[in-house]
């Protein structure tokens, strides 16, 4: 099996909405993958209909191998956090959590110590005997992502993970999501905070009204749509280096950030004749590189080009 | 079925674990026993009572009017009255009467006009007119103390009169099907309203409670989470059934606290001061308990159905306040008209309501605890409530799959339907 998660051409129309169209995607095994998209943009949707909870109108979702509207077991594999989370206020801690990995197939001996155990885990120790509503948010969320993890599935969809939670908490939970993904299980989370997903996740795809923008690796994303950026930093200022950066016909656009030039080139302008140009001047050349666009630049770019295509479509 | 029994032992765990449960646990019966025994014991305890007294019949009257009143014999309502006489005429103490009556020297005074044997009438003023018990005593003392002079006269003697004029009491009781003697009137309906009022109370009480944990489920999105571990209809078996297993250990509870107090029913009765009679209402014959139970059981998961799927279609607290009432209608129906079935277990309003599946839980009881009704009409009644039951389950797990799990704005009815049509 190559794919933990495959979606093929699914969509899901609502009484006036197209909230999903024709989305494609696959998520590799063993690895973090990211739907991002802003708001609206059909992550929850496509969540859902993975998870059989609304059934898509068209399209393939295949599981685990398997097709979760028709084979239900698939579905006690996978760990599910919801976007807006709730446990039983009334229970204690414990029993809360117990009673979800019960349901998942774990046997109340065992999930009692492996809930503690994570509990400990979630510096949340103490709370093991309180009641779910006398906790902060953040820490039923936790408590919450714990239900979902603890019963070992071989995949994790979470819906906006980190929403809610503080720095520190967020790191702790980005942490135990690197983990999984270390003891080989797989990962799709949704969000829409690009720097958290491009810390975390090895390939993303990014939706947007419903559509898939772009998808892939996210190194190969960024290989693939680095624009003509360099920075250049020499050893030390001298006129002659202001001189060229100024007025090579080279470089479209530059800008100076202390001892570093942000540069871009003008079109068709070799990087070879930069750094051939650049080496001659009076001071040494401390640095040049290839910018690669972060996640956030490769968003905005395909999201803001997709809807300018929207509208040249509907103006022809 | 592994998921069934998880979400059952929560759904049961989670309601006996309640301080409102182990509350209400004792405060039922206490209820029930302060609705008896209570207007036993408080019904109008003695009063003493200090009247003045203007005798102006002159007749000898007035003097059996004091004993009778002051021996309580006539009365027999265990008031204590001391007549204290004052000379004179009516007329001329009128204002002297009222004011030492407000000055609180009495409590009131007692008139016996001149025309007493004529008029049948006398006169009492008091500052406190409030208890019916001591006007009564007052007209049984006066009444028995005419009547004496008039049978004097005649030339009659008052103790064989009494005698003679002895009033009938009715000894009454139904006649069960085995042949064998029944309880009375008053104690059938009281044990039958009991009965019905139970189970009223218990649907009622734990089928609201199915309700607003569904609608917790929903709108905490706890839903998304168990569908995706268990099926719908198994949530909605689980808690049904999770939820009617807390409310049958709440009801065992207490028949094994009315079973022991009807085997020492004679002590507690001489505890409390009231007669043994007085539990009689609590013994139950077997074949009618089994009825009872069964009646309790399906009506409970016909209705619990209904308030599950009442409880995933909804959206807020606000919603569910308002639908609950209406939905229990059906069920609190029988209730209002309790005294016509009881009294007329076999009309054709208590035979209708008996067989219609929404109302049968509590008429049917009802009927059977106040008459003995052809085992046919029982079975018939049985079965359509059987059958009732599951097209709610049907219609209801319908409903409740499509309903858990949508987000958004209430349907319509209409919409309902549709998704009815559609699961």
């Amino acid at each position: 099996m190559e794919h933990t998660l495959l979606i093929e051409n699914v969509t899901k129309r609502f009484a006036t909405t197209l909230a999903v169209d024709d989305l494609s995607l696959a998520v590799p095994r063993g690895t973090i993958y990211g739907i991002l998209g802003p708001n609206g943009a059909g992550k929850t949707t496509t969540l859902r209909m993975v998870m059989d909870i609304i059934v898509p109108d068209s399209g393939r979702v295949s599981l685990l191998g398997g097709d979760p509207h028709r084979d239900r077991a698939v579905l006690r594999r996978v760990g599910y956090l919801p976007e807006e989370r709730g446990l039983y206020k009334k229970m204690k801690v414990i029993d809360a959590i117990v009673f979800f990995a019960e349901l998942k197939g774990m046997d109340r001996r065992s999930a009692k110590s492996d809930v503690l155990a994570w509990l400990e885990r979630m510096d949340l120790g103490k709370w093991a005997n309180a009641k779910v509503e006398t906790l902060s948010r953040g820490m039923q969320q936790k408590c919450q992502f714990i239900a979902t993890v603890v019963f070992q599935p071989d995949l994790l969809i979470l819906d906006e993970p980190h929403s809610g939670l503080d720095p520190v908490n967020q790191e702790v939970l980005r942490d135990t999501i690197f983990q999984v993904r270390d003891e080989g299980r797989t990962v799709v989370l949704s969000t829409h905070n690009m720097p958290q997903a491009e810390a975390m996740c090895e390939s993303v795809c990014i939706i947007a009204g419903g559509r898939k923008i772009v998808d892939g690796r996210v190194r190969e994303l960024k290989r693939e749509n680095r624009a003509n950026r360099f920075v250049l930093e020499f050893d030390t200022p001298s006129p002659q280096v202001e001189r060229f950066m100024h007025s090579s016909p080279l470089f479209r656009n530059r800008s100076r950030e202390g001892p570093l030039w942000h540069v871009e080139l003008a079109d068709g302008a070799d990087p070879r004749s930069v750094l051939r140009e650049a080496t001659g001047l009076d001071v040494q050349v401390a640095r040049f590189e290839h910018v690669e666009p972060s996640l956030h630049e490769i968003f905005v770019e395909h999201v803001t080009s997709a809807a300018r295509a929207g509208r040249e479509v509907a103006r022809a | 079925m592994r998921e069934v029994m998880i979400i059952i032992r929560r759904e049961f765990l989670e309601r006996v674990r309640t301080r409102a449960f182990v509350l209400g646990t004792i405060a039922f019966p206490v209820f029930m026993v302060a609705v008896f025994v209570l207007p036993r014991v408080m019904a109008d305890g003695p009063v003493e009572r200090h009247l003045a007294f203007v005798d102006e019949s002159g007749t000898g009257i007035g003097d059996r009017f004091e004993d009778f009143v002051a021996l309580g014999e006539a009365t027999g309502s265990g008031n204590r009255y001391t007549l204290e006489r004052v000379p004179g005429t009516f007329a001329m103490l009128r204002d002297s009467l009222n004011a030492r009556v407000q000055r609180e020297e009495f409590d009131g005074y007692v008139v016996l006009p001149a025309d007493l044997m004529t008029s049948n009438r006398i006169m009492f003023r008091a500052r406190n007119i409030g208890s019916e018990q001591v006007v009564r005593d007052l007209r049984n003392a006066a009444t028995e103390a005419v009547q004496a002079e008039r049978l004097r006269a005649a030339g009659l003697d008052r103790a064989d009169m009494t005698e003679l004029l002895k009033r009938v009491e009715v000894d009454d009781a139904a006649i069960t099907g085995s042949g064998a003697e029944g309880r009375s009137a008053e104690s059938t309906f009281i044990f039958a309203y009991i009965v019905a009022f139970l189970i009223y109370f218990i649907t009622a009480v734990y089928g609201a409670s199915v309700l607003r944990s569904v609608l917790e489920e929903k709108t905490n999105r706890i839903a998304e989470v168990l569908v995706s571990s268990a099926h719908a209809s198994r949530l909605m078996l689980g808690k049904v059934v999770g939820v009617g297993s807390a409310a049958l250990f709440q009801v065992a509870i207490w028949t094994v606290a009315i079973v022991v107090m009807a085997t020492r029913s004679d002590l507690i009765a001489e505890g409390i001061g009231v007669p043994p009679e007085a539990f009689a209402a609590l013994s139950i014959p077997a074949s009618q308990a089994v009825l009872f139970i069964l009646y309790f059981a399906l009506g409970f998961l016909l209705f619990a159905a209904l308030f599950a799927a009442a409880g995933a279609a909804l959206t807020s607290e606000q919603e569910a306040q308002s639908v609950q009432m209406p939905l229990m209608l059906p069920l609190f129906l029988p209730l209002l008209v309790s005294f016509r079935v009881t009294a007329e277990p076999m009309s054709t309003m208590a035979r209708v309501l008996g067989i219609f599946p929404l109302t049968s839980p509590l008429t049917m009881p009802m009927r059977i605890a106040a008459a003995s009704i052809p085992p046919g009409e029982i079975a018939l009644s049985l079965g359509l409530l059987a059958l009732g039951l599951l097209v709610m389950s049907w219609i209801g797990g319908k409903v409740f799959r499509i309903g858990i799990l949508s987000t958004g704005a209430r349907p319509s009815l209409r919409e309902i339907v549709r998704w009815i049509r559609e699961a």
